[in-house]
């Protein structure tokens, strides 16, 4: 097999450097320890900046997903809100199920509806690792439906984008019906505790802080060690010529599948860690808007690194976190003006820049 | 009795010929008309109403005469008096009868109260009465709508007369409807059978709401020639009342349809031609809506006799306004891009969100007021209850302008011939000569066009304000996959099935789910032909 691979596509190519992405991982994970730390010992920075940090890693944990699928298997997904979506709303619907039996009043929503008990999909939810498991088994799922359908029928490139955008746009207009028992256009909040510890309470927070961090290190050096094996240059063959890996005789259509469920699942762990955090989840979550920003982080930072992602993701929405309180108007001119520079003048994105300017500078010597 | 002669034929010279009617003998019995209608009991006025527009119809009575002694009842200034019966004004008294001036003390006196068992007759009466007195005068299409109101209490032989009336010949149909309706109460079988007849020949709402209160009336039904003839009135109308709402649904798609072909067929063109996909699409559309505003407040300021055609005015300007744009977006992003396509998504998104919030802060985020022009509002009917609106027949025929010019420049002119070389084979077209990328610009400036003119299309119909391109974009998006890439007949069978689509199912399971069913059907379509409806055959 691997003669003939040989004699078919040349001697083997190197395998792609590791990268940046372990030192990163191992880096943040430090970090979410002394995250967990400073909760523990009340010392260290304010909850509020705890929570954006444990925000923000949500956010690179998310770019990190999309970037195994579209950096490294060349499939670029517009609606990855929609699995970070699945996540977010089955964690509500956890904290919604624990209050509900704690108070025995349903939320102000159901109540609004006229109903007086929870519908029947709530059933179970009160506990943590059923809800745990549903987020992977249900992100898992509508992926694999999504994907299985698409890839089969061999879409791709543009045209796969597009029907990921109309998919999490048709979630979000589902969303906006109040008689779904999600919560409708007002979403759910109001979340008062989960696994029993106050929301509100610093501690809680710099838990569930570090356990973002945590995850988000452990998704990116697992996504260094997956990309930097076979399978990962397998993905890597599918991005640069699909046509020529299934004419070699691999089955293309299931490691694409693979890894497309993985990133979503991935997405949606992010966002069950990201709402107790923010404290709310609506359909604007789903806005096809939010999950175009999701690929600007990574072209930002530079697809196919994994670091570059993480820490396009990152820097985004920090500046996002700081403009749209300081001159909220600007922001959109700021994020639609750095897209373009990126784009247009750093194909890989910002990680690129040393690059760049090494080139301009041997070109400008004579 | 006859003595009268017919000399009144207009109403204008109503009161001229009043005065120079002379006095006759049977004075007594018309005083004696009105009498009844000066007090009493509502039934018996109600009766003297019916007397007083027989005694018109046996011709004892002038209409004029009649109509003034019943309105004058309706305003409470007919008085019965010692002496005979008078109207009174603001000025004087007159005779009811003779016209002579009357009693000077009667002008403070007040008619007697009218009730509401007796008003719908007596403003049946007047409406009647008015088509007589001045047939085809201002006031008779008020009238008609009297008589449709009161159908059930007209006199038929006087509404026969009315409708024979040449200047009435524009009322004819409705007046005849109105009667049909009175008939069918008539005692005479024959003539409810003809009326039942005559009601499901003009399919409604009302009429099969008419017929069906008729057949739940026992006494009628049991006459098995009249209920057989209800029951076939009854069918006939519903299967029109049917089609008809099988042909506004129709209607509804066609320019639901219209506006996605004329909003999706710039980034058909632009998709097939570059493989890039112009989320700003939507945006693109959104400033030809900003053009069209702007023509029409520059002519509101410039030549305001010009208003009412600003749709037309505006055409080039929304053309050119966003064919500028695209233009400038190929020239300064697109065309780095070619290679990566995927980026391209991002740079058109990043420019969407520029372009929403450059127009965000020229303009604010209010909707914009746009003067629907007159020849744009209402409709007409055709037939049961399907009404074809001016203005969504205007979004059909300018979608059928645009197809067709389209269809013109891409297979008649050289521009089309070159661009439809380079959308096959982009290589092959450069080695014989054809500038790839001079073709990229000029039909990236065409594709942004077409999309100002959707704008222009869709402001008379939709909300204007900055974000209005969202709306549009995964729809039209749908329409560029479903109809395969660069084939104007795909974009346009591909708009027609979704627009089709969404209206058969809208009524039954709402918008939501109309989107919902629409995208999957469009998914498992994809299954079977990953490359669209009309696939382009082309080596890329």
């Amino acid at each position: 097999m691997s003669g003939l691979d040989d004699v078919l596509i040349g001697p083997r190519r190197p395998a792609p450097r590791r990268g940046t992405a372990p030192m990163v991982a191992a880096v943040l994970a430090l970090l979410g320890v002394g995250v967990l730390a400073a909760g523990a010992g009340g010392a260290g920075p304010s909850a509020y900046v705890l929570n954006l940090i444990g925000q923000i890693a949500t956010f690179g944990m998310l770019a990190v997903a999309l970037d195994l699928i579209w950096g490294f298997a060349g499939v670029l997904s517009l609606g990855h809100g929609l699995f970070f979506a699945i996540g977010g709303y089955l964690v509500a619907m956890h904290m919604v199920k624990v209050t509900f039996l704690a108070t025995g009043t349903p939320p102000d929503f159901m109540l609004f509806m006229g109903w007086d008990r929870l519908p029947f999909y709530y059933a179970g939810l009160e506990s943590f690792a059923y809800t745990s498991v549903l987020v992977v088994v249900v992100a898992g799922l509508a992926a694999f439906a999504i994907g299985y359908t698409a890839f089969r029928s061999r879409v791709a490139g543009v045209y796969f984008a597009i029907i990921t955008q109309a998919f999490v746009y048709v979630a979000m207009l589902l969303m906006f019906r109040n008689d779904t028992g999600f919560g409708g256009n007002n979403g759910m909040t109001g979340f008062t505790e989960i696994l029993g510890q106050p929301l509100a309470d610093r501690r809680t927070v710099a838990w569930l802080s570090g356990a973002s961090i945590l995850a988000a290190a452990l998704t990116l050096g697992g996504s260094a060690l997956l990309t930097g094996s076979r399978f990962g240059h397998m993905l890597i063959a599918i991005r640069d010529d699909e046509a020529r890996l299934r004419f070699l005789g691999h089955d293309t259509l299931w490691i694409k599948l693979t890894v497309w469920c993985l990133s979503a699942v991935l997405a949606a762990i992010a966002g069950m860690l990201y709402v107790p955090q923010v404290g709310i989840i609506n359909p604007r979550v789903l806005a096809p808007d939010l999950s175009i920003e999701i690929a600007v982080w990574v072209a930002i930072g530079g697809r196919g690194t994994l670091t570059g992602a993480f820490l396009g993701a990152v820097l985004v929405s920090a500046l996002k976190f700081l403009l749209t309180a300081v001159a909220p108007d600007l922001w959109p001119f700021i994020l639609s003006g750095l897209v373009l520079v990126v784009v247009v003048l750093l194909p890989n994105g910002l990680l690129d820049i040393r690059a760049v300017l090494a080139s301009r500078q041997r070109r400008g010597t004579p | 009795m006859m003595g009268w002669r017919r000399r009144l034929a207009a109403g204008a010279l109503f009161l001229l010929t009043l005065a120079a009617t002379p006095v006759l003998a049977d004075d007594r019995a018309l005083s004696e008309l009105l009498a009844p209608l000066c007090a009493g009991a509502s039934a018996e006025r109600v009766a003297a109403v019916d007397r007083l527009l027989d005694a018109v119809e046996t011709g004892a009575a002038e209409p004029a005469w009649a109509l003034r002694a019943l309105e004058a009842v309706g305003g409470r200034r007919l008085v019965c008096a010692e002496g005979g019966v008078f109207i009174t004004s603001g000025t004087g008294v007159i005779d009811a009868v003779t016209s002579a001036p009357g009693l000077a003390d009667a002008v403070k006196a007040q008619g007697a109260f009218v009730d509401l068992r007796l008003r719908p007759y007596l403003d049946m009466g007047s409406a009647v009465l008015r088509l007589l007195a001045s047939p085809g005068g201002p006031a008779s299409g008020a009238a008609l709508g009297e008589l449709q109101k009161r159908a059930k209490i007209v006199p038929p032989g006087l509404i026969e007369r009315a409708a024979a009336e040449p200047a009435n010949a524009a009322l004819a149909p409705g007046l005849r409807d109105v009667m049909a309706v009175a008939a069918l109460n008539d005692p005479d079988p024959a003539l409810r059978i003809a009326a039942i007849g005559r009601l499901a020949e003009a399919p409604s709402e009302r009429n099969r709401t008419l017929l069906r209160d008729l057949s739940g009336d026992a006494a009628l039904t049991s006459d098995p020639v009249v209920a057989a003839a209800l029951a076939d009135g009854i069918t006939r109308i519903e299967r029109w009342l049917t089609l008809g709402q099988v042909a506004a649904s129709v209607y509804s798609g066609l320019s639901y349809a219209s506006i996605l072909f004329v909003a999706a067929l710039g980034l058909a063109v632009i998709f097939g031609l570059m493989g890039v996909i112009n989320l700003a699409q939507g945006e693109l559309i959104m400033i030809g809506a900003y053009a069209t505003f702007l023509v029409q407040e520059a002519l509101k300021s410039v030549l305001p006799g010009l208003v009412d055609y600003y749709l037309l005015l505006a055409i080039p300007f929304a053309f050119a306004a966003s064919g500028a744009v695209g233009i400038a977006m190929e020239v300064t992003v697109i065309r780095h891009l070619y290679r990566r396509p995927l980026m391209t998504l991002l740079a058109t998104w990043a420019i969407s969100l520029l372009l929403i919030n450059l127009v965000r802060v020229t303009f604010g985020t209010q909707n914009l007021q746009f003067n629907v022009p007159p020849f744009l509002n209402g409709g007409t009917h055709v037939f049961a209850d399907f009404i074809v609106t001016w203005n969504r027949l205007f979004a059909i025929g300018f979608a059928l302008a645009v197809l067709a010019a389209a269809l013109v420049v891409l297979r008649r002119t050289s521009l089309g011939m070159y661009i439809r070389a380079v959308t096959e084979n982009r290589d092959m077209a450069g080695c014989v000569g054809v500038s790839a990328r001079r073709i990229d610009l000029t039909a990236f400036g065409i594709g942004s066009g077409l999309a100002g003119v959707a704008g222009l299309a869709l402001s008379p119909i939709y909300t204007v304000n900055p974000a209005m391109g969202v709306n549009f974009i995964v729809d039209a998006f749908m329409v560029v996959v479903l109809g395969g890439v660069g084939s104007i007949a795909g974009t346009a069978a591909a708009a027609l099935g979704v627009g089709m689509i969404n209206v058969t199912i809208e009524p039954m399971f709402g918008a939501v789910a109309a989107k919902v069913i629409v995208l999957l059907l469009i998914i498992v379509f994809i299954q079977f032909r990953p490359e669209g409806l009309f696939a382009v055959k082309g080596r890329r």
